[in-house]
C-alpha cells in the first residue's frame, strides 16, 4: 500500500501513457484507495458518476441491462480502468460494474482530475493525444465493420 | 425622570453630596496644618530658642522637640492622604452608583416603550446613549457639589481678605468677574450647541455601523461598499469640523479667562503704586493684596473648569434623557409583574368590538373590527400580508392598543391589564419570533422565566441586594432559578425536559434536534453521569456488533489499544488521544512541550521526525517540483505555498544532521507533519511491522505523561471523551477510509442502535444545548419559527395565537389542534394558506384592514379566494 505502487498502476493506463511520472504520482496522491467486497457495485448503469476506478486487485463483472435482465458483457481485472468516461463528460454510466471477488481500486475523482489538467496543460495534451488514438482506432474499426456489412 | 442633571443629582444623591462636602471641609484644616507645621519646624525648632518647650504638659529639649514636630508633620501628611483617599473613593462610589442608577432607569424606559416606537428608534442609536454618552456623568457627579462649594468658599475668603486690606483694591480685584460671568457663558452656549450636534452625529455613525453589520449581504450583493465608505467618511468629516469648532471656542474661553485674570495686577501696580507713593496705603498691604490675588487664580480656574464640565455633562444628560422620557410610555404597572394571581377574570373570552388599531404604517392597520373568540374557539384569521391580519392578532394579544373600540379579555380592557395577566392566559407567536443568542433550550423555556423562583444562592447575593437597593435597581437576582417548570405542567425539572422533547416532536423538529445532539460536543448539563453512562452503553453495543458482524467491521475501524488505526491520523494513533479543545487539531499538539517530552521518552521522536521528513520530501516533490499552483497546493498539500521554502531548508538540515541532530523547533515541525498523515488514505508512509509496534508501545508512556493534563483528552474504551462529538463517542472508532459511503451507512446503523437502546431522547436533549448564534443565525427561518412555537406551547396557554407558522404544513396544524384539545382552549391562527384555514371551525377573512367575512371555510371560501383574485387583478 504505497504511493509508488499506485503510481505504477496509473502508468499502465493508456490514457495516461504520455504523462510524466511526477504528475502521475500527484494524481495517485490525490486519488483514494477503495475496497469493495464481492457483490458490491462500483457503479450503476444510468447513474451519473464522478469517479473512475483503476482496479488494483480482484475482479469485477461489467453488466448491461437488457429486457431479459442483466447481461454480462465483460470481466475486468487488475490494471483495468472502468468508468473513465465520467472523468471527461457528464453522461450516465453505460454499464453496471459489480465486484465478483474482493476488489481494491484506486478511485479518481473527476474534480481532482480536472484540477490537475487545468494546472498542467501538457498533461491535458497527453490525455488528448491518448483519446485521439482511441478515436482513430474506433473509427478504423467502425469503417472496417461497415465495409464488412455492405460486403455481406 | 428628571429633565436636568442637577435635578437628578439632587434627587438621588443628596446625602452623598453632603458627606462629600463635609469630608472636603474636614480635610481643609488638616491641609492647612500640614502647610503651617513646616514653618514651626524651621522657626521654632531648628532656629528657635527658649528650650525646653512645653507640648501637652511635656517639656522637651530642642532635638526631641524637633523630632516630635516632625512626627506630627508625618502624621498629618499621612492623615491628609488618608482623607484624600477616602474622599476619592467616596466620590467614585457615589458617581458609579448614580451612573448605575441612570443606566438602569434608561434601560427601564426602553422596556416601557410602546411597540410602535421600536419601529422608529434603532439599537445603533440607543446603545451609545446608555453606554458611552452617560459615562462622563458618573465621573462628574462626585464633583458636582463639593468642587463649587469648596473652591467658591476659598475664593470668597480671599476676596474678603482683599476687601479687608483695601476696599478699593478689592473692588479692582473682582471688577472683571462680572464681565467674565457674562461673556464666558455666552461663548459656552455655542459650545453646548456644538456638543449637541456632535453627540447626534456620533449616534448616526453608530447607527450606520450597526446597519452595515446587518446589511452586509446586501452591501456585497449590490457592490455598494464604496458608497458606504464615502458616507461614513463624510460623517467623520462632519465630526472633525464640529470638534474643531468646539476646540476653537474652548480655547478662546481659556484665552479670555487668562487675559482677564491678568488684567487686575495692572491696576494693582498702577493704582496701588500711586496710592502707596501718596502714602494713603501701606506698602505691606499692597504686597499682601498682590499675594492674595495670586492665590485667587487657582480656585477661579477650578471653578471655571467645573463650569465647563458641568455644561458638557448636562448637555449630554439632556440629549440622552430626552430620548427616553417619552410621553406615551407604558405605565409601570404594565411590566411590574403580578403579586398574586393578577386581576380577576370572569372568563377567557377575547373580544374586539369596533376596534381600530394601527402598528404605525400604511397597510398595518385594523379598521373597525368586531370579533369574539369564545373559550374553545378555533379561529383562522385569513388574509395576505398587509391585510391587517398580523395587526389583528397583535391587537388580540394586547400588543397594539386600539385607538378606537374595545379589546377585552374576560371582560377587562387589554390595555388596562398588565402584560403578566395577559401572558398568563394568552401565548402569542409572531411570524418572525426573536431567537436569543443562547442555547435552544434557553430559548424555549424563555416564556417560563417571568418570575424569580428561588432566592439567589451565590456568595455575592447579599452585596448584590444592598447595592441594588442603594441604586434603585432591580431587586431580582438573575443568578437564581427563574424557570418555572410547574407552569409548563411539569412536577420536576426532569419532567420538563421530557415535555420539551415531546413538543419538539410535535412541531417536527425532533430529527433536527437529534442530529444536532449527535454532532454536539457537550453532554446535557442535567443528569450528565446518566447520559455518559448511556452513551458508553451504546458504545459497547456498537463494539460488540462490530466484533460479531463482519459487515460492520468492514465499515468501522475501532480504536484498539494494541493496533494501529489506519483510518485515523498518526497523531491520534501516537497519542491515542486528541486535544481537549475541539477547535485544536491533533497536529497542533506536536509543538507542545509535554507532548515532545513524552515522545522523546517513549523513543518515537526520531521515528516521527523521519516520517515527517518523508512527508515533507513527498510534498515538495509532488507540489513544489511540479510547479503546481497555489489553489492545488491549498486543497491537497499539507504544506502551504509559504511553508514550502521553510521545509525545504529544514529538509536540507535534516539530511545533513539526521533526526537527532535537529533543534526542538525543527523536530516538532516534522512531527507535526507526520501527525497529519492518515496511513490508509495518504499512502506516503506505511505504519506496519516494527514501526507500528513502536508507536503502539509509545502510547503507554505518552498516556503517563499526559494523563494529568487537561489540555489532552486520552482515548479509553471506558471513558467519555468530551472533545469528541456525541456521535464519535458512540462510535469510538473511525469510518474506514477505503470504504466509500461508510459514514452514511454508519450513521444509519448508529441511529438504529441508539433508538433500540432508548437513548434517542437523551441525545436530542444534548441537541437542546446547541447555541443558536446571533438572533438564531445558525438556524433556518423555519426552525426559528418553530422554536418560537415551542416557546408558546410549553406554557400550555388557554389561548394560543400565532401567525403564519403552520402555513404549508397542515399536518403540523393538525398536531397543534390535537395538543390544544380539551379544557376549552382557544386557538387563533393567522394564515395565508387555505389548507390551514380549512382546518379551523371559524374563518375570519381580513382585507385592507377590514374584517370582510366570518364563518366556516365553506361559507367564506368564495369571498376569501375571490378577494385574493381581485387584489391580484388590481395589482396587475
Amino acid at each position: 500500500m504505497s504511493l509508488d505502487a499506485d503510481t505504477e498502476a496509473l502508468r499502465k493506463i493508456p490514457l495516461f501513457r504520455g504523462v510524466d511520472d511526477q504528475k502521475l504520482r500527484l494524481l495517485a496522491f490525490m486519488s483514494e484507495r477503495s475496497r469493495f467486497e464481492a457483490g458490491e457495485t462500483l457503479m450503476k448503469e444510468g447513474d451519473y458518476g464522478d469517479v473512475a476506478y483503476i482496479i488494483l486487485s480482484g475482479e469485477a463483472q461489467v453488466l448491461v441491462n437488457s429486457p431479459s435482465g442483466e447481461q454480462l458483457v465483460a470481466t475486468v481485472g487488475k490494471n483495468d480502468f472502468v468508468g473513465e468516461i465520467a472523468l471527461l463528460i457528464d453522461v450516465p454510466r453505460t454499464a453496471t460494474v459489480r465486484a465478483s471477488t474482493t476488489l481494491v481500486a484506486l478511485a479518481i475523482q473527476k474534480e481532482h482530475f480536472f484540477k490537475l489538467l487545468t494546472n498542467f496543460p501538457d498533461m491535458a495534451v497527453e490525455v488528448m493525444r491518448a483519446l485521439a488514438h482511441r478515436l482513430e482506432r474506433t473509427t478504423r474499426e467502425f469503417g472496417r465493420l461497415r465495409a464488412a456489412v455492405s460486403d455481406g | 425622570m428628571e429633565r436636568t442633571l442637577f435635578g437628578f443629582i439632587w434627587r438621588y444623591s443628596k446625602r452623598q453630596q453632603v458627606i462629600i462636602l463635609a469630608m472636603t471641609v474636614l480635610s481643609f484644616p488638616i491641609l492647612y496644618m500640614s502647610l503651617e507645621l513646616p514653618k514651626w519646624i524651621v522657626n521654632d525648632a531648628i532656629s528657635g530658642t527658649n528650650f525646653p518647650k512645653q507640648i501637652l504638659g511635656l517639656s522637651l529639649d530642642q532635638i526631641p522637640y524637633l523630632i516630635t514636630l516632625c512626627l506630627i508633620f508625618l502624621g498629618l501628611v499621612v492623615l491628609n492622604n488618608v482623607i484624600k483617599y477616602a474622599l476619592n473613593i467616596t466620590k467614585g462610589v457615589s458617581g458609579e452608583r448614580m451612573l448605575r442608577r441612570l443606566r438602569y432607569m434608561l434601560y427601564n424606559s426602553i422596556l416601557r416603550f410602546r411597540l410602535s416606537r421600536f419601529r422608529k428608534v434603532s439599537g445603533g442609536e440607543i446603545i451609545p446613549m446608555i453606554t458611552a454618552e452617560v459615562e462622563d456623568v458618573g465621573v462628574f457627579i462626585g464633583e458636582a457639589i463639593a468642587t463649587p462649594a469648596f473652591q467658591g468658599g476659598t475664593l470668597l475668603v480671599y476676596v474678603i481678605f482683599i476687601f479687608a486690606q483695601d476696599p478699593f483694591l478689592g473692588a479692582a480685584a473682582v471688577s472683571l468677574y462680572p464681565l467674565q460671568a457674562y461673556v464666558i457663558p455666552k461663548l459656552q452656549r455655542k459650545v453646548i450647541r456644538l456638543t449637541r450636534e456632535r453627540i447626534k452625529n456620533i449616534r448616526t455613525i453608530s447607527d450606520r455601523i450597526s446597519e452595515t453589520v446587518a446589511a452586509a449581504p446586501d452591501i456585497y450583493a449590490h457592490d455598494t461598499s464604496r458608497y458606504h465608505l464615502a458616507d461614513l467618511s463624510d460623517r467623520l468629516f462632519l465630526n472633525y469640523r464640529i470638534r474643531l469648532d468646539i476646540f476653537k471656542r474652548k480655547f478662546i474661553i481659556k484665552f479670555l479667562n487668562n487675559f482677564l485674570n491678568q488684567l487686575p495686577p495692572f491696576f494693582f501696580y498702577s493704582v496701588g503704586g500711586v496710592l502707596v507713593i501718596q502714602g494713603s496705603m501701606s506698602f505691606g498691604a499692597l504686597v499682601a493684596v498682590l499675594a492674595a490675588y495670586k492665590d485667587l487664580a487657582s480656585p477661579w480656574k477650578e471653578l471655571l473648569n467645573w463650569y465647563q464640565n458641568l455644561s458638557f455633562v448636562s448637555v449630554k444628560y439632556q440629549t440622552v434623557v430626552e430620548n427616553f422620557d417619552v410621553d406615551d410610555a407604558l405605565s409601570y404597572d404594565k411590566i411590574r409583574g403580578l403579586d398574586d394571581d393578577g386581576p380577576e377574570l370572569t372568563d377567557r373570552v377575547l373580544a374586539l368590538s369596533n376596534v381600530s388599531a394601527s402598528a404605525g404604517g400604511n397597510g398595518q392597520e385594523v379598521i373597525d373590527v368586531t370579533l369574539e373568540a369564545k373559550e374553545g374557539a378555533h379561529i383562522a384569521v385569513y388574509g395576505r400580508d398587509g391585510s391587517g391580519r398580523s395587526e389583528l392578532l397583535m391587537t388580540l394579544a394586547g400588543l397594539i392598543d386600539p385607538v378606537a373600540g374595545r379589546a377585552t379579555l374576560g371582560g377587562q380592557r387589554l390595555e388596562d391589564l398588565p402584560f403578566g395577566a395577559i401572558s398568563r392566559h394568552v401565548a402569542y407567536v409572531g411570524n418572525d419570533p426573536y431567537v436569543f443568542n443562547e442555547s435552544i433550550r434557553n430559548n424555549v423555556v424563555y416564556g417560563l422565566k417571568t418570575e424569580q423562583k428561588t432566592s439567589g444562592a451565590d456568595d455575592l447575593t447579599d452585596l448584590r441586594q444592598t447595592e441594588a437597593a442603594l441604586t434603585g435597581n432591580s431587586l431580582f437576582d438573575v443568578t437564581a432559578r427563574w424557570e418555572d417548570h410547574e407552569r409548563a405542567g411539569a412536577e420536576t425539572p426532569e419532567e420538563l425536559e421530557e415535555r420539551l422533547l415531546d413538543l419538539f416532536a410535535l412541531v417536527g423538529l425532533d430529527s433536527d434536534l437529534f442530529r444536532l445532539g449527535l454532532a454536539s460536543n457537550m453532554p446535557p448539563s442535567t443528569d450528565r453521569d446518566n447520559f455518559i453512562e448511556g452513551i458508553l452503553k451504546v458504545r459497547s453495543e456498537v463494539m460488540r456488533q462490530v466484533a460479531e458482524d463482519e459487515k460492520w467491521a468492514d465499515l468501522v475501524e475501532l480504536w484498539q489499544e494494541d493496533a494501529i488505526n489506519n483510518s485515523a491520523t498518526i497523531g491520534e494513533n501516537t497519542l491515542f488521544g486528541l486535544p481537549a479543545d475541539p477547535s485544536r487539531k491533533v497536529w497542533d499538539c506536536a509543538a507542545d512541550a509535554p507532548v515532545q517530552d513524552a515522545l522523546r521518552e517513549a523513543g518515537v521522536l526520531e521515528l516521527l521526525v523521519d516520517m515527517g521528513a518523508e512527508v515533507a520530501g513527498t510534498m515538495i516533490e509532488l507540489f513544489s517540483d511540479t510547479g503546481a499552483d497555489a489553489s492545488l497546493m491549498g486543497d491537497f498539500s499539507f504544506l502551504s505555498p509559504d511553508d514550502m521554502p521553510l521545509f525545504e531548508g529544514r529538509l536540507r538540515e535534516y539530511r545533513s544532521k539526521s533526526a537527532s541532530g535537529l533543534g526542538a523547533a525543527e523536530q516538532s515541525a516534522f512531527v507535526g507533519l507526520a501527525f497529519r498523515i492518515v496511513p490508509g488514505r495518504h499512502r506516503i508512509v506505511a505504519v506496519e511491522g516494527e514501526t507500528a509496534d513502536k508507536i503502539i508501545a509509545a502510547r503507554k508512556v505518552v498516556h503517563k505523561h499526559l494523563a494529568k493534563r487537561e489540555e489532552y483528552a486520552l482515548l479509553d474504551p471506558a471513558k467519555y471523551v468530551e472533545s469528541l462529538s456525541v456521535e464519535d463517542n458512540v462510535l469510538f472508532g473511525k469510518p474506514r477510509v477505503d470504504r466509500r459511503g461508510a459514514r452514511d451507512k454508519i450513521d444509519a446503523f448508529l441511529r438504529d442502535t441508539i433508538a433500540q437502546l432508548g437513548l434517542r431522547g437523551r441525545i436530542s436533549q444534548a441537541g437542546l444545548n446547541f447555541e443558536v448564534g446571533v438572533a438564531g443565525g445558525r438556524l433556518s427561518a423555519t426552525q426559528r419559527r418553530r422554536i418560537g412555537l415551542v416557546r408558546a406551547l410549553v406554557k400550555r396557554p388557554a389561548i394560543l395565537i400565532f401567525d403564519a407558522i403552520a402555513d404549508g404544513d397542515p399536518a403540523l396544524m393538525d398536531r397543534i389542534l390535537q395538543y390544544m384539545d380539551g379544557d376549552d382552549r382557544t386557538i387563533i391562527v393567522g394564515t395565508t394558506d387555505p389548507q390551514i384555514a380549512k382546518l379551523m371551525k371559524t374563518v375570519a377573512v381580513m382585507r385592507e384592514g377590514q374584517l370582510v367575512a366570518t364563518g366556516g371555510w365553506d361559507s367564506v371560501q368564495q369571498l376569501a379566494i375571490d378577494g385574493a383574485a381581485e387584489l391580484e387583478k388590481e395589482a396587475s
